[in-house]
């Protein structure tokens, strides 16, 4: 045996996992259940939230969030699809891996052009 | 003749979670994360489409308030309180506390989870409503 | 004391003549306060001699009456009659591990991995019976006194998902004992571990399902173990690359 290097993206995983047990519940209320219920339509407008998200301090926490939120999804799914009997781990994990760069680097373009 | 013949039992390779509830529960953890990658990916498409001006911005809200999105961000809502409740139940186990020869209760540890959890929402909360 | 007819179904394999496992209804006379290991201890002196399985100290140290009780893996010896009102009891081999005959598992796979973890102390010095003893302060024992209660009953091995899907997985008792070991002020093992603990199939592939240490009968967690060892071998591997690192 050898030893692995999956302890980076476990790393990525638990940080992720940490990050988001904190955030991700009232993040979903605010983004996505509030504004159903008519809530914060002045935080949501196009001019507060362009503000917002204008601040390179916003900027580096939102890209922290949603790039630890990518990996710790990416790797967990990756669990998931050994649980669920899938064995071909490598081209899992290229998939999900892939993916959540792609989500990164949306991410930091995004955040970057705004 | 060798008079060993070990008896294998068989294992579903695609159902074994379901022959017992605790596996069930750690499923249903597991599957938290499947709804966290949507949510990030409409967050992050959010990102983009703030960058590309009002009407686009617009147009996510609108996808957002839709039934579609209610109803996803309705369970994405209760996955994530999934997450958070087997996570913080978690870390006592995964992260022990020593002070000298005592190791700190898991009771303390989680108590203060919640309690920073309550903070971090309320200063959520708070920014929104008042930004 | 009272008495109780409790109908034990116990499956049973024997090689030279089966060709798989079958349920065998044994209706024992039992006391109120039996354990499931006294029933079986019944069966064998006074039903049924043929009946094979593992015992010896009927107190819950020597770890050899791991069984499955209505499908929970359990100290047969442990297992109160009192506690199943029914009294209808299935008891069943160690899920996860070959039937070698009845209740008897094929135990090779666990020792081997046992082995590999190196379970013994690799002392940071040699010191010479003039030096004296290694000392150990209370609070450097106390960090690995719970991973030192194992009794290897392989209960956990049983209820692990991982070790049955994919029995490559060094598997819950054997890390938590490397991790014993790793934390044991006197030892300086942990690089001489690294190669199976911190192998693909060894902490990297516990999943965190933890229900090893809900079924532990010693209070081991194992699985917090394996979580703690997955951060101490998870920044040796990224410290590795630093300048100076250990490769
Ligand atoms: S860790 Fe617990 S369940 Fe596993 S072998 Fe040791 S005592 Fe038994
Ligand atoms: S926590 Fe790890 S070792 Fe324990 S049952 Fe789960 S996968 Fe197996
Ligand atoms: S007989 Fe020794 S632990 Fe049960």
């Amino acid at each position: 045996m050898a030893r692995s290097a999956k302890a980076v993206p476990w790393f990525l995983f638990a940080a992720g996992g940490t990050v988001l047990s904190f955030i991700l519940p009232v993040m979903i209320f605010t983004t996505g259940i509030a504004p159903a219920l008519g809530l914060f339509t002045d935080a949501l407008s196009y001019d507060t939230m362009s503000a917002f998200v204008g601040n390179w301090l916003v900027k580096l926490v939102l890209f922290g969030i949603l790039t630890l939120a990518c990996w710790h999804a990416a790797h967990r799914l990756r669990v998931c699809a050994h649980d669920f009997g899938i064995r071909a781990d490598t081209a899992v994990a290229v998939i999900l891996y892939g993916l959540a760069t792609v989500g990164t680097a949306t991410a930091a373009l995004a955040l970057v052009s705004i | 003749m060798n008079p060993r013949k070990p008896y294998v039992r068989p294992i579903s390779k695609t159902s074994w979670f379901m022959t017992q509830s605790r596996y069930k529960v750690y499923m249903l953890h597991e599957i938290s994360s499947l709804f966290v990658a949507i949510y990030s990916a409409i967050l992050i498409i959010g990102l983009v489409r703030l960058g590309e001006g009002e009407a686009a911005w617009q147009g996510w809200l609108d996808a957002v308030t839709s039934p579609i999105g209610v109803i996803f961000h309705l369970i994405a809502f209760v996955f994530a309180l999934i997450h958070t409740t087997s996570w913080f139940k978690a870390v006592p186990q995964a992260m022990r506390i020593q002070r000298g020869e005592e190791i700190v209760p898991g009771k303390l540890i989680v108590g203060a989870h919640y309690g920073v959890l309550a903070a971090v929402s309320l200063f959520v909360l708070i920014l929104a409503g008042v930004a | 004391m009272s008495e109780r007819t409790i109908e034990l179904e116990v499956l049973r394999y024997r090689p030279e003549q089966d060709q798989e496992p079958f349920f065998q209804t044994y209706k024992v006379p039992c006391e109120e306060e039996w354990v499931v290991l006294d029933a079986l201890n019944y069966v064998k002196e006074e039903m049924d001699r043929t009946l094979s399985y593992r015992w010896s100290c009927h107190m819950f140290v020597c770890g050899s009456c791991g069984m499955m009780i209505d499908g929970e893996p359990k100290l047969a010896c442990k297992a109160f009659l009192k506690d199943y009102p029914t009294g209808k009891i299935r008891v069943e081999p160690l899920s996860n591990f070959p039937i070698e005959r009845d209740l008897v598992v094929v135990l090779d796979d666990f020792v081997e991995k046992l082995e590999s973890v190196k379970p013994y102390i690799i002392p940071k010095e040699e010191r010479t019976v003039e030096q004296g003893e290694y000392l150990q302060t209370p609070a450097q024992l106390k960090a690995f006194k719970q991973y030192t209660l194992c009794i290897n009953c392989l209960c956990c091995y049983a209820v692990c998902p991982q070790y049955g899907l994919d029995e490559s997985f060094v598997g819950p008792a054997a890390l938590a004992l490397a991790h014993r070991y790793n934390m044991d002020s006197r030892d300086l093992g942990r690089a001489a571990r690294d190669d199976v603990v911190a192998a693909a199939e060894g902490i990297w592939h516990c999943s965190f399902v933890g229900a090893c240490s809900q079924v532990c009968p010693k209070d081991v967690d194992p699985a917090g173990a394996i979580q703690q060892a997955k951060f101490a071998h998870g920044i040796d591997y990224l410290t590795s690359f630093l300048p100076g690192g250990k490769r």
